[in-house]
């Protein structure tokens, strides 16, 4: 099944730390520029559901004709550093596997999370780890 | 929030939702009123609006109220009818069209900021011409038959007087015939208020034919139903009205002035009062008269409970029949019609209540009809009812939420109704601050239509702008749609309008694919309304787009320079990000005092030359009493901080520049743009005009202007190269100055394609000036680091090295020439010269040229140069002559000798002193700079290794390891010396025996013996300096010929450079002297890969240097005796007399001992023995010098080994212990006597030397063993 997903990590003051077009389907050529721009409106949606609820993985919060953001909200606080940071990771889809898309957040949370441990790793700056990136790439593959 | 009547959907519903009157007028009436530029309707719509009517009024309840606001619409009856669909969207396409050109001109300006956006009030945040062209999309829908507040209540016939026979006219005006179809085929009810208007123009009618004609029409119609219109009074057609009624109505400004100019004060009242009195006498109570009719009518066939069952079993019962889709299902006499008329009369008379009861009653049954589009259409009504008479929020939504999707759900046909649902509804919305929502309607009804879709969603954009917090990314991805929609269209205005809006909110943002989109687009649409320059500021945001795929970067790069061709001029921008310039790779190279020979020797850090020059500049006291002093006396103290140029020198930039993109772009004609001031305190001495002079190629920048009569006071380089995708690029800029002042290097400047122009100031940039001073440098500011005080022409020195080889063996020897020029035409003098090797690099004495060829100049023979130089080894600052001067073109030739002296890669700096003569400048001195780097590969290695000879005491026995450590060639040894006069060498064996290859190979390893002789004399200081015959000292091993000559090491450039050797390799202690030096000549045989060593090397020497002699005793000592002796042991015991001879060969004065020992050899051993005592049998341990010892002497002896020892006893029978002074290198013999008792043969090594040196303050001692020595005593016959 060839579907769409855009997967973007949000730092903080709405900086794209990671993106990652991690979709099977054919790309169209402005299919980054519009991916984008359902994302970053997304955020405003994101900003207000923070505010009111706990939970870490929002599901669906915002959609473009058939196009649906879900969120997954990260404020982890890096103890070592006395750093919190405001991080979410955003996924723009179009498949309604709702358990896939949590175990994709989940995992890529927790590779996340490792790359923050990283001690090089300056917290808001852009995740350059190619590592990283196969991770990412091979999740998408495996639950979306 | 303002109430829902105030809001502006109440107004809006106020002006839509209100009673229509249909106009029916002749043409004269038309041709009269058109004298005002406006026709009948359009005269009186003005007066329509009535914002305090204040009639009573009473429906269905008996509470009377009051209406205040009242508005009537009416409209000519040929306009009764539903609008074309086409022109309809025409219309609205020609509204948006008109907008559009309206604000073409804010374009041009910078995108607002978002801060300014949000403290906008909140009207202003959408344009207004979108309340306009809701208006109009909602007109689009007038006269629908599934609703009745767009039914005629009342009828206006209009006959001018000047009509024939007017009466007839009136009934010809109400012909059926010429009703609106609606009217005609029973949607609409025909049965309407009549009222009468007769028309007088004040201007072609008389008074008495119009007061006439009304009598008559009121004797026909009925006195009420009948008026009187005067108008047109003015009778010069000139009236300016001071706030013009008709002027909001009329959309085209141009014949403002002429509306309503024949119509005088007194008409526009009678037109006021005319109007009042038609609404508040015939038309309220007409309508409130039908309300209550209808009311009754309906109260008593659907009201009541028996009335519902009815209702609904009648309703079953239809189910049957199927619904005809094809033409109005209810006629207005139906009475679901009737209900509905009620509903929206009750509404317009604004009793909601009453038109809610009826909405209500009449929903279900067309929802039971499944009449979808009547029952949203009564829906919607409800909604807009809950919502005005501000009931119940929830309904209200639900009502405009069932509305808008049943007419969704009726597919295109309800298209346009579900968009003015939705408009009211997002309307309604916005009223009670639901913005959020309003905009997710608005984005609802976008449809498909692109234009349409287009205002709809910059509609919902500025709705996320009104909801607090303001969700300005939505904010922005919507108008960005908006913007694409418009695009689509050709809406080009709209489309930059939305897109400059949408800049404001991406103009920080770090989401490359969006700002990218967003600049490059709108840098398109302006570039096609023509505001090229707008355009080209917008494109210059997305160049830097590295991060894009190829395809993505060369559109971007075509559009862009298609755009930047079409304006026409060369545009200079200001931080152009093609290419990025890496400002941390900014390095000035600028020379000052120190000048530099070449580029590499300009890299070199700068505490290096500083270390090297610190002793050829003047000291840093004295310095600091000429030129440092001088200089802040003659300088004010700001300049003294700043860096020096001389003027007609070139001060260079380097600096980096990367493009940043996978295409290859040309950069050309790339500059400094420099600035060159005068001094401002010799513009005080001298001369009181500012003189800004300063120039570049093309003086179009603002820096580079002020041409002063075409005289440049500096000039510059220009750079054209082309980068790579992703390539980085080191250019060098430089800029002359050719007069004194201040040089500011204010930025640089390059063209990009040849179209455009970049710019980069270096204002705020740190540079690391490569030259500052070291005790300066924490001072400068980056600022100061561009500026530089440009001082008077002075001379320079240029310097170069002539076939410096870069690779060379270690040990080989070159003649060079260093070759000084000074291109000035002042003198320069004093020069001196240091050099960081000197172990490498030797200069010579002479500026001649030599006269014989390198290197047979080296061999003995050639005595000129036999003068020993006196060079202390820490000092190696070589002066050149006093009288060496330099001026003009003249070039000085001095000679040069390198060795390579260590296998490696070496950096040789140089650096050349001088001063200036007859300059009166701030700079007294300069230094030239100049730096080479050698590489050095390893070749011949040797060691050397020398111990006594055990049977001559002042021979050596040495032993010459020797490898070729090279990779491919082959050396040939020629030559092998000793330094200094004291020792003479001879071959131990001819070499061809052990080299008959004449060469040795790569890798090889030989080992040569030789011998060398100490032939110091001891005596006097003159003795000992007394030299020895030269040619003792040289061995020639591998000769071409037998005549060559011999190498001379005595010889100016060996014996220096044996002079550095010496102090290089003087790790060991120099206090010893039994050192020997040596100096081993070879030549390359012939090279394998000529390639390898660009020059081949004549000659190579390698120098050893103290090489101690393997014995740590101070003496040397032999027995003088007879070997074999016959004695008859018959008549007496044999007494020998033996001589010891003991040489000090210390410096020092030292003191002998000598104890015999009468035992056994076996205990006669003290020192290994006192080790091994613990039963062990002793084994003679000897240190390694002694074996060396034994085993030459075994071999040279030929004697019986130290095994047959069992010889029999022998004592010393002479003195038991002596003690004896020698002399320094001097010899004594000490008379010793053994008495033996039988002959044998006897190991005479049973005595001891204690010695002790004194020399100079260290004194050592020690104990030697005496050597075996056989001695044989034969019985004679």
């Amino acid at each position: 099944m060839a579907n769409t997903a855009c997967f973007i990590i949000v730092g903080r003051n709405d900086i794209p730390i990671y993106e990652a077009e991690v979709g099977s389907a054919a790309k169209r050529e402005d299919a980054a520029q519009l991916h984008q721009f359902i994302l970053h409106a997304a955020l405003d949606v994101v900003q207000d559901l923070a505010w009111t609820t706990s939970a870490m993985f929002l599901k669906s919060v915002d959609r473009f004709n058939d196009l649906v953001v879900s969120v997954v909200q990260v404020l982890n606080v890096c103890f070592f550093l006395n750093l919190s940071t405001h991080t979410r990771l955003m996924l723009l889809h179009d498949s309604r596997n709702e358990d896939g898309i949590k175990s994709f957040f989940q995992e890529v949370h927790e590779l996340y999370i490792k790359i923050l441990l990283n001690p090089l790793y300056l917290p808001g700056s852009r995740i350059t780890s190619s590592h990283f990136d196969t991770k990412v790439r091979a999740l998408a593959r495996k639950y979306l | 929030m303002v109430e829902p009547v105030n809001s502006p959907l109440g107004k809006m519903l106020l002006e839509e939702v209100s009673p229509v009157v249909m106009v029916l007028c002749t043409p004269l009436v038309e041709e009269t009123f058109l004298k005002n530029g406006l026709s009948f309707v359009e005269t009186l719509k003005p007066f329509c609006n009535f914002s305090n009517i204040d009639v009573p009024v009473r429906t269905s309840s008996d509470q009377l109220y009051r209406l205040k606001k009242f508005t009537l619409r009416l409209f000519y009856a040929s306009d009764i009818r539903q609008p074309n669909v086409e022109v309809a969207k025409q219309r609205l396409e020609h509204v948006i069209t008109q907008a559009g050109e309206k604000d073409f001109q804010d374009l041009k300006s910078d995108p607002p900021q978002i801060s300014d956006i949000l403290s906008n009030p909140e009207s202003e945040i959408a344009p207004t011409w979108f309340q306009y062209y809701n208006k109009e999309l909602i007109r689009t829908l007038s006269f629908s038959e599934h609703e009745a507040f767009d039914h005629p209540v009342a009828c206006l016939l209009v006959v001018s007087s000047k009509d024939e026979e007017p009466i007839n006219k009136f009934v010809d005006l109400f012909n059926t015939n010429r009703l609106p179809s609606l009217l005609n085929d029973g949607a609409m009810d025909p049965k309407i208020l009549k009222h009468y208007l007769l028309v007088h123009d004040n201007q072609g009618a008389t008074t008495e034919r119009t007061s006439k004609v009304l009598s008559e029409m009121r004797g026909t119609f009925g006195n009420n139903e009948c008026n009187l219109l005067c108008t047109n009074s003015s009778k010069e057609g000139n009236v300016e009205h001071q706030a013009n009624p008709w002027a909001s109505f009329k959309s085209s400004a141009s014949a403002a002035g002429k509306l309503g100019c024949v119509l005088t004060g007194d008409d526009i009242v009678e037109i006021k009062d005319l109007m009042q009195e038609f609404t508040s006498r015939h038309i309220i109570p007409y309508m409130e008269q039908k309300v209550r009719e209808l009311n009754q009518q309906i109260s008593a066939t659907r009201r009541g409970l028996k009335n519902q069952f009815k209702n609904l079993w009648w309703r079953k019962g239809k189910d049957d029949v199927p619904d005809s889709t094809k033409g109005p299902m209810y006629t207005f006499s139906s009475t679901e019609s009737q209900i509905r008329i009620l509903g929206d009369y009750a509404f317009m008379l604004h009793d909601y209540e009453l038109a809610l009861s009826s909405y209500r009653l009449i929903s279900t049954d067309y929802k039971l009809d499944k009449a979808w589009k009547h029952y949203a259409g009564v829906q919607e009504m409800m909604g807009l009812a809950y919502f005005i008479s501000d009931q119940s929020k929830k309904e209200a939504e639900y009502c405009m939420e069932n509305a808008f999707s049943t007419y969704m759900k009726l597919g295109k046909s309800g298209f346009q109704n579900a968009t003015r649902c939705g408009l009211w509804w997002a309307e309604m919305l916005k009223a009670r601050d639901q913005h959020k929502e309003a905009a997710s309607v608005y984005f609802r009804i976008c449809g498909e239509e692109p234009l349409h879709a287009a205002v709809m969603l910059e509609q919902a954009s500025y709705c996320f702008v009104l909801t607090k917090p303001a969700m300005l990314h939505k904010y922005g991805f919507h108008l960005v749609l908006s913007g694409d929609h418009y695009k689509n269209c050709d809406q080009l205005n709209h489309a930059i309008r939305t897109y400059r809006s949408a800049i404001s909110v991406y103009k920080s943002t770090t989401w490359s694919h969006i700002k990218d989109h967003v600049y490059f687009h709108i840098g398109q649409w302006y570039a096609i309304v023509g505001m090229h320059d707008v355009a080209v500021r917008n494109m210059l945001k997305v160049l830097d787009c590295g991060y894009q795929s190829k395809a993505t970067q060369e559109i971007f790069l075509r559009d862009f320079f298609d755009i930047v061709k079409k304006t026409g001029t060369k545009h200079e921008v200001v931080g152009l990000q093609l290419p990025i310039i890496d400002i941390s790779s900014l390095q000035v190279i600028y020379e000052d005092h120190r000048t530099y020979a070449s580029q590499a020797s300009a890299l070199v850090e700068e505490s290096i030359w500083q270390s090297l020059e610190d002793d050829i500049i003047p000291s840093l006291n004295s310095g600091k009493s000429n030129w440092l002093e001088l200089q802040s006396k003659l300088l004010p103290k700001k300049y003294r901080e700043s860096n020096v140029c001389v003027a007609g020198e070139s001060v260079k930039v380097d600096l980096e520049f990367r493009n940043p993109l996978l295409i290859s772009t040309s950069v050309t004609s790339v500059f400094l743009i420099c600035e060159l001031t005068a001094n401002p305190d010799d513009l005080k001495l001298v001369d009181k005009e500012p003189s800004n002079s300063s120039l570049g190629p093309e003086s179009s920048t603002e820096h580079n202007l002020g041409t002063t009569s075409g005289f440049s006071s500096f000039t510059l380089s220009e750079v054209d190269f082309t980068l790579g995708g992703g390539e980085k690029k080191l250019v060098r800029l430089t800029v002359t100055p050719h007069e004194e002042g201040i040089l500011k290097i204010a930025g640089v400047r390059w063209e990009l394609s040849g179209s455009i122009v970049g710019v980069h100031y270096f204002q705020s940039v740190p540079v690391k000036a490569k030259t500052a001073k070291g005790r300066r440098k924490n001072k400068l500011t980056p600022t100061d680091a561009l500026k530089f005080l440009v001082i008077k022409n002075l001379p320079r020195l240029e310097g170069s090295i002539d076939h410096l080889p870069g690779k060379l063996y270690a040990g080989d020897l070159r003649h060079l020439v260093l070759e000084l020029k000074n291109k000035s035409e002042s003198p320069i003098k004093n020069l001196k010269m240091k050099i960081s090797h000197p172990r490498f690099v030797s200069p010579g004495n002479h500026e001649e040229e030599l006269t014989t060829e390198f290197p047979d100049c080296l061999k003995k023979g050639h005595e000129q140069n036999i003068v020993q130089r006196e060079t202390n080894g820490t000092n190696s600052v070589f002066a050149f002559p006093k009288d060496v001067s330099l001026q003009g073109d003249r070039s000085l030739r001095w000679p040069l000798w390198l060795r390579a002296a260590i296998p490696g890669t070496i950096s040789l700096y140089f650096t050349i002193y001088y001063e200036m003569e007859n300059v009166s400048s701030v700079m007294k001195y300069r230094t030239l700079r100049m730096h080479y780097n050698l590489q050095v590969l390893p070749s011949l290695e040797t060691s050397f290794e020398i111990t006594p000879s055990p049977s001559r005491l002042q021979e050596f026995l040495v032993r010459m390891d020797i490898v070729n450590r090279a990779n491919l060639d082959c050396f040939q040894i020629q030559q092998l010396s000793t330094v200094g006069c004291r020792w003479g060498i001879s071959l131990l064996q001819p070499v061809d025996t052990i080299l008959p290859s004449k060469s040795l190979l790569a890798g090889q390893a030989l080992s040569f013996f030789f011998m060398i002789k100490d032939c110091r004399k001891s005596g006097t200081e003159e003795e000992k300096t007394m030299s020895l015959p030269p040619s003792l000292t040289d061995v020639k091993l591998v000769t071409q010929d037998d005549d060559e000559k011999l190498f001379d090491i005595v010889n100016s450039p060996l014996a220096s450079f044996h002079e550095s050797e010496r102090s290089c390799q003087g790790a060991s202690d120099k206090s010893s002297p039994n050192t020997v030096d040596f100096i081993l000549i070879s030549r390359l045989a012939k090279s394998s890969n000529p390639s390898a060593v660009p020059y081949l090397p004549e000659i190579l020497s390698h120098h050893s240097c103290h090489n101690s002699i393997r014995s740590s005793n101070p003496l040397s000592w032999s027995l003088d005796c007879p070997q074999t002796i016959y004695h008859n042991f018959a008549t007496s015991l044999c007494e020998i007399k033996l001589n010891l001879i003991i040489r000090n060969t210390s410096n020092g004065l030292s003191s002998v001992t000598i104890d015999t020992v009468d035992c056994l050899p076996d205990t006669a051993a003290p020192t290994p023995s006192s080790v091994n005592q613990s039963g062990w049998r002793y084994v003679p341990s000897v240190t390694e010098e002694m074996k060396v010892t034994s085993d030459v002497m075994g071999s040279r002896l030929d004697k019986p080994p130290s095994s047959m020892e069992s010889s029999p006893p022998f004592i010393w029978s002479g003195l038991s212990s002596t003690k004896v002074q020698i002399q320094p290198l001097s010899t004594a013999e000490i008379p010793l006597q053994i008495s033996v008792f039988s002959p044998g043969i006897y190991n005479l090594s049973s005595f001891t030397l204690k010695w002790e040196v004194s020399e100079h303050e260290n004194a050592s001692s020690g104990t030697c063993e005496g050597y075996p020595y056989y001695l044989t005593v034969l019985q004679s016959e």
